[in-house]
């Protein structure tokens, strides 16, 4: 009798997973893994639906443009390079488990010798593990966490080869940004009182940190530091408590799908809608704009990188975008454009080395660490031993008569 | 025939043993083992839901307390690393201590109330998991060991984590079977069909469902340490209620109650969700790419997950409640206005 | 004192949310005490009452109209046909999900309701999006000052709502024929039935006017917020029904009571601990009350014993 139930059990599970299977072994030969055919491929691990997307899809389309840049130019000669985008958020919310499984999929791939990505910091923990322990490369437009690359955090992240690295950035962190945005509020704007915010994630939590000790070492004074629940619609009590203290300043440390442009349209309702609002790269977009609405007009936000209109090398990828995306540039379009040029190139040169032979990802990883100078839109930068960009440039927008508008940029690199 | 029949389960048996040399995709073993994750969870509720019959929904809270048991004693966050092997045990042992904690109040709450309870200890312990500084916070806890046996070390590698899932799985259905047959396993399923019944006829009541609670909980917590094992690390994110949902999804549409029902549904909605939809979605990108339609190069299946989810529990509900492969005693429970002579050899 | 004061610009927020909650709590209320179901997606109908509010007004010219009067028009036309529409989803879903499993053990319509409520969300989330989404506040809204506490007509306009919602509903449960056939259906289904009673009618209007209801503080909430999103309904529908709880489940003057005091509950968690623990905090009063008081304060008994 019970040996019937396991019986039927195993059958049943051995059957659905025969047709699963022999249907995975069918897609298995479709699109991906394609062994030494004329594709290279570039894959891209960002937050392409849900509230994050209107910061990772802008990105995704600067990926999508170095790929096509590349073929135009044919930087990898004899080689179609193809970008593999796909998504990490589940349900409208970037989600780890979701990054660390894309990972897993593209090493499995084999045309794949590179990865763009995260955009998030606390899917980049779930995903750097992996990369070093696969040998893959990432290469993050967006991640300002500084624990993902120094520290013993950092290491502790690189579990397999802790001495290894195989995760690159190329914006600057966020213990760069914070203390970047204080300065700028203290010096320039003149605010003497805070209350700090932040959505309690690694990112927002991270940047809101930075930044209020900065303010207090300025000479600013710190008056609360409050972080929101998720899932949150009603600021008015919280807002309420800040607004009693008396601040000039609100800083949400954030995305705005978490509520960053909400809090803003809400502080006019606890009285203080005329006070500034700070924040950082992840409520500089058009959706803090339309969660702000009549709002958003006083605020200000840091990003992590250089402004691309700026340079006049970075025109002609300006003017490309618009004509091939039909829409504004994102804070990161560059930097995803960058990254994967970053990649490119290094396939490139991995594969001269190589003597015109498809590179292993190891090759490129030891190009990505070689330390040489990248000739990029966001001007001239190099990858140090931990990964990081030694281009500092931290540039600061406000929100002047409804949209975001350059304000200053300075760069930090001692 | 009976030959046949005993041949079949061994071919299938040795068939999943070599399903890793079958299909080389590390990604795809990884989703199987996913997979297999899921199966323990919806076992675990099943003894609750499907066994006792008392409706828990906040079920992916036991599978948090597993995982970041685990990362707690075996990461470097407190410094403790505690071997992954009795760490299976401690895990199971401390969620099953939650499952008594939550069980013990909700004892005599009638099925919607009890539902709501744990609906609401659902929602508290992942929050509760983000806002302490001690459990990591929302960053969760990294670098989490990773198992060894002996001098083999599993890595980042699915391979090794999908025959251990096929063990443990197997080892829980001969314990889950011995356990439907036993004195506990007929108390439970004669407090699901009629309470008040059931303690007139000298059952602990009381008992019974602890253990249901406790039982549960254990395997979710089995579940949990797996989970953060393979990933090497956890957040709090991954254990809301959408967890909750696929796990009861996987159980309504296999069949409550019923081991081979379980195990279908779970299998089905995990090969669904960590398989099929992604790849789904790669095809249609694809062909999208090929005829030139923009609508279907940026189409996104996973955005329907839910919309499938929800409308399985609504059709198998209203049509077929007592799921895929149920078991005659269920389907005579649930269709009881059509009075169907029960045959003896149910199960 | 700047203490009082404090407490009681936080009641006046903790009343606003409240009172969304409270439209909320008496749809989960008046379904439940007549066919003891917690209508999971009820929460969602909320949701699809701003989504359909905001497709009504997309179709207004709005700019053309300034005077407040014509405003007011606008705002109670829109208002009574999203609610009609979403009265109309609430009577749909009761006949397809949840009739059929009337008799069935309690598990399985809460299961469908479960599905329904992923369905509506999905739905939602393909209509428009899964970022915020705007929602025009073209009503007149100032800002008076009572005693050093500042609010927005839009706050008053919330609880003003919610109190007219219950004392109509109050109305309609004691005073009219249909009330009375209601009450009777919750109190005893089948002795309705054979006084004659249309059990399939009642229960039908009970889900239409509970869903119109959602309808109604959906559009209030879109009004208050200025923004709307595909996944509020989940959130609101679980501390709603918290409320609900609280004030006594089946007892509408209980749920309008509860949910004015989880909002403030929420307020002065805020306030005087930390916003990130308000979920918590309300949700452990949910596992409390249903513990050690499911009856509620105001509700009568409830038996144990399904």
């Amino acid at each position: 009798m019970r040996c019937y139930i396991i019986a039927r059990c195993v059958s049943v599970l051995a059957v659905i997973t025969l047709t699963e299977v022999s249907l995975a072994g069918c897609s298995g030969n479709a699109p991906s893994s394609t062994t030494g055919g004329s594709v290279v491929k570039i894959g891209s691990d960002l937050p392409v639906s849900g509230g994050d997307a209107s910061d990772g899809v802008p990105t995704a389309n600067g990926v999508k443009l170095a790929v096509i840049d590349a073929n135009k130019r044919k930087l990898i000669p004899g080689y179609t390079v193809v970008a593999s985008v796909v998504d990490d958020a589940v349900n409208g919310v970037h989600n780890p488990s979701q990054g660390a499984k894309n990972i897993q999929a593209f090493a499995s791939d084999s045309a794949v010798l590179g990865v763009i990505g995260p955009f998030n910091s606390n899917v980049a923990k779930a995903e750097i593990p992996l990369s070093n322990s696969l040998g893959i490369a990432l290469v993050s437009p967006a991640n300002t966490n500084p624990d993902l690359t120094k520290g013993s955090l950092a290491q502790q992240l690189r579990t397999t080869n802790p001495n290894e690295i195989t995760y690159f950035r190329v914006c600057t962190t966020d213990d760069i940004q914070g203390p970047a945005g204080a300065d700028y509020a203290v010096q320039v704007v003149k605010l003497k009182r805070a209350y700090v915010l932040d959505d309690n994630e690694t990112y927002g939590k991270g940047v809101a940190d930075q930044w209020a000790a900065q303010f207090q070492k300025d000479g600013g004074t710190v008056l609360g530091h409050d972080h929101i629940t998720k899932g949150q619609q009603d600021f008015h009590a919280l807002l309420t408590r800040a607004a009693s203290l008396s601040p000039d300043v609100v800083f949400y440390g954030g995305t705005t799908s978490t509520g960053g442009g909400l809090v803003r349209k809400q502080m006019a309702d606890a009285g203080i809608g005329n006070i500034a609002y700070f924040g950082a790269d992840g409520v500089r977009n058009e959706q803090f704009l339309t969660d702000a609405g009549n709002a958003a007009n006083g605020s200000y936000a840091t990003v992590a990188t250089v402004n691309a209109a700026k340079i006049p090398a970075a025109q002609a990828f300006l003017k490309e975008y618009q004509a091939q995306f039909n829409q504004p540039v994102g804070s990161y379009s560059a930097n995803g454009y960058v990254a994967a040029m970053t990649i490119i190139e290094a396939v490139a040169s991995a594969m001269k080395d190589a003597g015109g032979t498809f590179p292993t990802r190891a090759q490129v990883l030891d190009q990505l660490r070689s330390g040489k100078v990248h000739h990029s839109i966001i001007g001239n930068f190099s990858f140090d031993k931990n990964g990081d960009t030694t281009n500092k440039i931290i540039s600061i927008y406000g929100v002047r008569s409804g949209g975001w508008v350059f304000l200053s940029q300075k760069n930090y690199a001692r | 025939m009976s030959m046949m029949k005993r041949l079949l389960p061994i071919a299938c048996g040795v068939f999943l043993l070599l399903v890793p040399l079958i299909d080389k995709n590390s990604s795809h073993i990884s989703a199987y083992a996913d997979t297999g994750g899921l199966v323990l969870l919806a076992f675990g509720l099943n003894i609750i839901v499907g066994y006792t019959g008392l409706l828990a929904l906040g079920f992916a809270a036991f599978f948090a307390i597993g995982a970041y048991t685990y990362g707690f004693l075996a990461s470097p966050l407190l410094g403790i690393h505690i071997n992954f092997w009795p760490m299976l045990l401690v895990s199971a042992a401390v969620a099953a201590v939650f499952g008594l904690v939550l069980g013990a109040p909700t004892l005599r709450l009638r099925g919607d109330y009890l539902a709501i309870v744990t609906l609401g200890f659902g929602e508290i312990v992942p929050q509760v998991l983000q806002n302490l500084k001690w459990t990591g916070g929302p960053d969760g806890i990294a670098a989490i060991d990773q198992p060894r046996l002996f001098s083999y070390a599993f890595g980042f590698n699915p391979v090794p984590y999908y025959y251990l899932y096929l063990a443990i799985i197997a080892i829980a259905l001969l314990l889950l079977n011995n356990l439907r047959y036993s004195r506990i396993g007929r108390s439970w399923m004669a407090i699901r069909e009629d309470e008040l019944a059931a303690s007139h006829m000298g059952i602990n009541t009381t008992g019974a469902k602890l253990a249901a609670f406790s039982m549960g909980a254990a395997l979710a917590g089995v579940a949990g340490v797996l989970f953060a094992a393979k990933l090497s690390t956890v957040s709090p994110s991954g254990f809301d209620f959408n967890m909750s949902v696929m796990i009861l999804a996987a159980l309504v549409l296999g069949g409550m109650g019923n081991l081979t029902g379980v195990l279908t549904g779970a299998v089905i909605i995990g090969l669904l969700n960590f398989l099929i939809l992604p790849q789904a979605t790669n095809w249609m990108q694809a062909f999208g790419q090929l005829v030139h339609s923009n609508a279907l190069a940026n189409v996104d299946l996973n955005q329907y997950r839910f919309l499938l989810y929800g409308m399985i529990l609504v059709l198998v509900m209203l049509f077929r409640p007592e799921g895929l492969i149920p078991s005659a005693v269920r389907r005579a429970e649930l269709h009881a206005e059509q009075d169907i002579a029960i045959p003896e050899a149910a199960h | 004192m700047p203490d009082l004061h404090q407490f009681a610009q936080q009641l006046i927020n903790g009343i606003a949310l409240g009172g969304v909650y409270a439209l909320i709590a008496l749809g989960y209320t008046m379904v439940y005490g007549i066919i003891e179901l917690i209508n999971f997606a009820h929460g969602d109908v909320y949701t699809l009452g701003s989504y359909f509010s905001l497709s009504i007004l997309a179709l207004i010219p709005l700019s053309k109209y300034t005077q407040g009067w014509e405003l007011w028009v606008i705002a109670i036309a829109v208002i009574l046909l999203a609610a009609l529409l979403c009265g109309i989803v609430g009577v749909l879903i009761e006949r397809l999900a949840y009739r059929r499993l009337r008799n069935a053990p309690r598990l399985a319509p809460l299961i469908t309701a479960i599905g329904v409520s992923l369905i509506l969300e999905n739905i939602m989330q393909i209509w428009k999006g899964t970022s915020e989404v705007s929602f025009p506040q073209f009503l007149p809204d100032h800002v008076h000052v009572l005693g050093g506490v500042g609010f927005h007509d839009r706050a008053v306009l919330v609880v003003a709502v919610s109190l007219i919602a219950m004392t109509a509903l109050n109305m309609l449960v004691f005073r009219t024929k249909l009330g009375t056939a209601m009450r009777a259906t919750a109190q005893d289904r089948d002795a309705a039935q054979l006084m004659g009673i249309n059990i399939n009618a009642t229960i039908a209007w009970t889900f239409f006017i509970g869903a119109a209801l959602a309808g109604v503080a959906g559009f209030i909430s879109g009004i208050y917020y200025g923004t709307t999103f595909f996944l509020n309904g989940y959130q609101a529908g679980l501390k709603a029904f918290t409320a609900a709880v609280l004030g006594g489940i089946g007892n509408i003057t209980g749920a309008m009571l509860g949910g004015f005091l989880i909002g403030i509950v929420e307020a002065m968690t805020s306030q005087y601990i930390s916003d990130q623990w308000t979920s918590v905090v309300v949700f452990s009063i949910l596992i409390l009350i249903l513990v050690f008081r499911p009856s509620g304060l105001l509700g009568e008994q409830v038996p144990e014993k399904a």
